[in-house]
């Protein structure tokens, strides 16, 4: 490669890389300055008594411990419920011709559109009716709407450029279609379904509009609602925030660190069939 | 370059053994995958169960009252604590507990507007003044009317507050404590500058002092004078509103429906001339500030003067208070047209209401009581530095304890009989955004003042349902 | 008997395994949508919600559109909506391939250009607005300190929808990034070998190969980007509340002070379906905005 490439190529990537880390590294920093002086002007980029108490603080405080951990059930549950209903679903879409398919189709796609907030006042009434205010379980299963539509349509275009010899194969065999499912099509897919994991993950974890609403009672809070008191109309307790912010970041970097590869490799064979 | 034959990295196929399953058992035969979705749904659903299986295995006597209020927490914890204890002395036979959620502002009306749609039973809420019209208009809340009768404290409460709580003759919340804005300055900002403050008491001693103190504090990167242009603007142009004797809507007969209703009355001449000031200001080159940090900007000296209110004096020290009036000024009032005109200024805090949802109505009245006596309120006032609305507090023993904390005590106190509150109307929020409108449009010199505000009442008027 | 993939007709088993995604779509999404449906065909405001719904057919949706502050919006939403997305893609395509060449450490850039998308819209919405703060913002003290003239990010009515679109795409373009490598990820080199033996310059090759390979991933990256831009609302809520003067009040933000400042849920819930339509068309454009160029291109190659 030619030497002007590269410098062209690595001066792109040094500007972005300085303007999506800007504003990261600031919070990074403010997280570790003592929360009365967290913001100053003028703004200081290094704190000059650097101090882990902000993070002690978040992580002995037992309401912002519950709610890490609610948010880590809630988003983990959603994971497994959503990647295995939309693998289901995909499935049949896939691999079956039947009336209606094309209609189906659509109207999850279009579901998908609409936005969520609307929906907070009817979900609120149906919940209560039901008796599920105020559960993780609630959550769980009204956070499917984020991401059901996405998965199916991913899956789907996965499991299509899967040839269907290998599964054929396996039910000349006497293989159940469901057997063939899980024994064939989900061990060659698992790069799609860790994207369909990741992206229900970040989903779940990142929602906030729906629990606070629907889920605020202390011992059900999620950590992203719980991190908001933090920002009250009077103050803002900076020090505090970008600790729990940092922490909040942990989960989701780890999971997309680990899984990059084969996440957009997953991508890959998930979207070919637009 | 990393691109790989995606099919070439899988694992190979294994024949896996053999079953004589028909297609149609395939649903019993492969619980692997059925049992995975059921196990972490079932552990889900035991968890989330499980607090609500255990309220209904409860003694009879068990009572939780459940409230949803305003942010900050910490004022609400302390209240809720002493409240709460009071309130169990006196009901010994009950096991009585308190599940409050505090949510940001906007948050809490959306929960409470969510709970009433879904008819949750709730059994106190804060209430901001301006939502009492739509709640009590919407059937949110109960008619305390009877209970504050038999209760007899109404009497010791300020006017203008007890007013604030009533809605076509019926009394719906309780104005539980207020907060008025005033001037404050840094006194030595002030010296270097050579402004007295009393020039700041006048329209044009005001804009004459924010030109002088701009030349010397430019350089010190602090501005002189703060001028709200944040969403809440209206709320500091009402007191120039009021002291000219204007106000925001009047009754008017001739409507199409309800014969007589609300008019607005703000587009006044007292109310273009109002406008006139702020529109001075700016263009006396003080700049509207989009963003407000509720005084934290004045405590962290970015502003030599700053109209602001009460709570200011939470963002200072508290061990500091003493020292206090030496380096902070206050003035009680807002700057009038010419020396000796009577100042207004606007009165904010927090109502305390009972849902008409709430399941133990009785309780919560005899709770809120409670939380609203002066023993138990007086000492959180003197905390977070909130004014009273009642008599007993503000005059009485109790107010020698919040004078010794407080700064400016008796000034802020005095502030009381100037001050007025917006209108408890349904359409209140509508109103508020339209004359948001128009002082933004003055702020940007896209219109003249009698203009922009004419505009507003327009929409204002088609709001109130008078098109 | 032949077992065969293809379901005999008449089978239950694509509709039973549909069931569990089905049930809660229908339970989560329909029931809400035919709520709002309901509730835009009548009165339904703040006082009047636990009275009585007066049935007002479609006056709703004509006062919406009749509504000069909800034409503003769609103004402000073109403006957001169509920055965003461009932004987001170009800058998120001009990543992909930039980290797609052979250079050192691509995949540790990749993994840090995917951070911002990761925190929630709010928080985002919080640090931005005080970065962007006109008097004590970072950015403009940067700016001063470097003898520049700060700008009236927030404040500035014509200026306040493009700090929108940077917050935005500083949030966003990481999903772009991902999704167009993936796509990238999918074009064998032996095509890239192939043009270069041809003589093809590397711009050539990526405009007559990588491009039209790409076809499929970058449609439906538009339609998700473009969607998501089009609902969304919590980022501008926390930055600017609508202000200064509407300028940056996108239609979904209206909707969403309707329904809530406002306790008008009537005229939000008409406000969403239009947002929903909004979306439905956009999406449906990109489809055959892409499949006529397909037929353009093919010919072109033959």
């Amino acid at each position: 490669m030619i030497p002007i490439e590269k410098t062209l190529i690595y001066s792109v990537i040094a500007v972005y890389l300085f303007i999506t880390l800007a504003p990261l590294l600031w919070v990074l920093s403010t997280s570790f300055k003592p929360n009365q002086e967290a913001i100053s002007f003028p703004p200081k980029l290094l704190p000059d008594a650097p101090t882990l108490d902000n993070y002690l603080f978040v992580l002995t405080n037992p309401n912002l411990v519950t709610s890490l951990f609610n948010s880590l059930l809630v988003s983990i549950g959603g994971t497994g419920l959503s990647v295995a209903v939309s693998a289901l679903g995909a499935y049949a879409f896939a691999r079956f011709e039947f009336k209606g398919k094309n209609l189906l189709m659509s109207t999850i796609l279009g579901l998908f559109m609409i936005p969520v907030v609307i929906n907070i006042i009817p979900l609120y009434i149906m919940l209560a009716n039901v008796g599920l205010l105020n559960s993780l379980l609630a959550l769980v299963l009204t956070f499917q709407i984020l991401i059901i539509p996405l998965n199916i349509f991913l899956l789907k275009n996965y499991f299509e450029t899967i040839p269907k010899e290998l599964e054929e194969a396996a039910l000349i065999d006497g293989c159940s279609k469901l057997r063939a499912l899980w024994h064939i099509i989900v061990p060659m897919s698992m790069p799609g379904f860790l994207i369909a994991a990741i992206l229900s993950f970040r989903f779940s974890w990142n929602e906030f509009v729906l629990p606070i609403v629907l889920s605020n009672k202390p011992d059900v809070m999620v950590f992203q609602v719980a991190l908001y008191q933090f920002i009250s109309l009077y103050r803002i307790d900076w020090g505090y925030l970008t600790a729990g912010i940092n922490i909040a970041l942990i989960p989701v970097v780890v999971l997309m660190l680990i899984s990059q590869k084969r996440m957009i490799r997953g991508l890959t064979l998930g979207a070919v069939r637009g | 370059m990393s691109n790989s034959n995606s099919l070439g990295d899988y694992p190979p196929v294994t024949k896996k053994e053999s079953s004589t399953n028909t297609p149609h058992e395939y649903i019993f035969k492969d619980f692997k995958l059925i049992l995975i979705i059921g196990l972490v749904s079932l552990i889900l659903v035991a968890t989330s169960l499980t607090p609500f299986t255990m309220v209904h295995a409860q003694q009879p006597k068990q009572v939780t009252l459940t409230a949803i209020v305003a942010e900050p927490k910490e004022r609400w914890d302390s209240l809720f604590a002493d409240a709460l204890t009071k309130l169990r002395e006196r009901h010994p036979d009950m096991k009585i507990d308190i599940d409050y959620r505090v949510l940001p502002y906007a948050d809490t009306r959306k929960q409470i507007l969510t709970a009433m749609a879904g008819r949750t039973p709730i059994d106190l809420i804060s209430i901001d003044q301006i939502w009492l019209g739509e709640f009590a208009e919407g059937k949110f809340l109960s008619d305390l009317s009877n209970l504050t009768q038999s209760w007899n404290r109404s009497s010791e409460w300020f006017k203008t507050n007890w007013d604030g709580g009533i809605y076509n003759g019926k009394v719906y919340g309780i104005w539980a404590w207020t907060d008025v804005r005033a001037m404050w300055y840094w006194k030595d900002l002030l010296n270097q500058s050579g402004v007295s403050p009393d020039s700041l008491r006048t329209w044009n001693g005001y804009i004459e002092a924010a030109k002088k103190l701009e030349n010397s504090t430019k350089d010190k990167g602090i501005q002189a004078m703060h001028l709200v242009g944040a969403s809440h603007s209206p709320d500091m142009w009402y007191p120039y509103l009021w002291m000219l004797g204007g106000e925001i809507v009047k009754q008017k007969s001739g409507h199409p429906q309800k014969g007589t209703y609300w008019f607005p009355a703000y587009n006044s001449t007292e109310g273009a001339q109002a406008l006139e000031f702020l529109s001075d200001q700016v263009k006396a080159g003080i700049k509207p500030q989009i963003n407000h940090f509720w005084g934290k900007e004045f405590a962290d000296k970015k502003f030599a003067v700053m109209l602001e209110g009460s709570w200011l004096l939470g963002h200072f020290p508290r061990n500091e208070s003493k020292n206090f009036d030496k380096s902070v000024g206050m003035i009680p009032m807002f700057p009038v047209p010419k020396e000796g005109d009577t100042s207004a200024t606007m009165m904010g805090g927090w109502m305390l209401g009972i849902p008409e949802t709430s399941t133990n109505k009785a309780l919560s009245w005899e709770l809120l009581t409670i939380m609203i006596q002066p023993d138990v309120l007086a000492p959180m006032l003197a905390n977070y530095a909130y004014l009273p609305t009642q008599k007993p507090i503000a005059e009485g023993t109790y107010s020698t304890q919040l004078n010794a904390t407080i700064p400016y005590y008796k000034e802020l106190i005095s502030m009381l009989s100037i001050g007025h509150s917006r209108p408890s109307i349904a359409e209140y929020p509508q109103i508020a955004d339209n004359i948001r409108q128009a002082i933004d449009e003055v702020y940007l010199g896209v219109k003249e003042p009698k203009q922009a505000l004419d505009d507003a009442a327009k929409k204002s008027a088609e709001v109130l349902g008078w098109s | 008997m032949i077992l065969t993939l293809e379901a005999r007709a008449g089978s239950l088993q694509p509709y039973l395994l549909l069931v569990p995604a089905l049930s809660i779509l229908v339970g989560f999404l329909l029931f809400p949508l035919i709520w709002n449906i309901y509730i835009s065909m009548h009165n339904v405001s703040l006082t009047t919600i636990l009275g009585e719904w007066k049935y007002v057919g479609f006056k709703n949706f004509s006062n919406l559109l009749r509504d000069p502050d909800f034409h503003m919006s769609l103004q402000v939403s073109l403006l957001f909506v169509g920055g965003s997305v461009a932004l987001q893609f170009f800058v998120g395509m001009v990543l992909a391939v930039v980290l797609n060449q052979q250079i050192w450490g691509s995949n540790a850039f990749r993994a840090l250009f995917i951070i911002p998308w990761t925190v929630s819209a709010v928080i985002t919405g919080f640090s931005f607005k005080f970065i962007f703060s006109d008097s004590f913002g970072v950015l403009n003290y940067g700016l001063e300190q470097m003898g520049l003239n700060p700008v009236a990010w927030l404040s500035d009515p014509g200026m306040v929808v493009w700090t929108l679109v940077i917050a935005n795409m500083w949030h966003g373009t990481p999903f772009t990034v991902i999704f167009l490598t993936a796509g990238l990820f999918s074009i064998s080199s032996v095509v890239y070998e192939a043009a270069r033996i041809d003589g093809a310059t590397k711009i050539k090759s990526f405009f007559y190969i990588t491009l039209p390979l790409l076809k499929p991933f970058i449609i439906i990256n538009l339609i998700l980007i473009t969607m998501w831009s089009v609902n969304f609302f919590d980022l501008i809520l926390v930055m600017t509340n609508g202000g200064p003067l509407f300028a940056s009040t996108t239609s979904s933000l209206y909707m969403y002070r309707q329904a809530f400042e406002f306790g008008l849920l009537s005229k939000g819930a008409a406000a969403g379906f239009l947002l929903i339509g909004m979306n439905l068309v956009l999406a449906y454009s990109y489809i055959r905005l892409f499949r006529r160029k397909e037929r353009t291109v093919e010919i072109r190659q033959m």
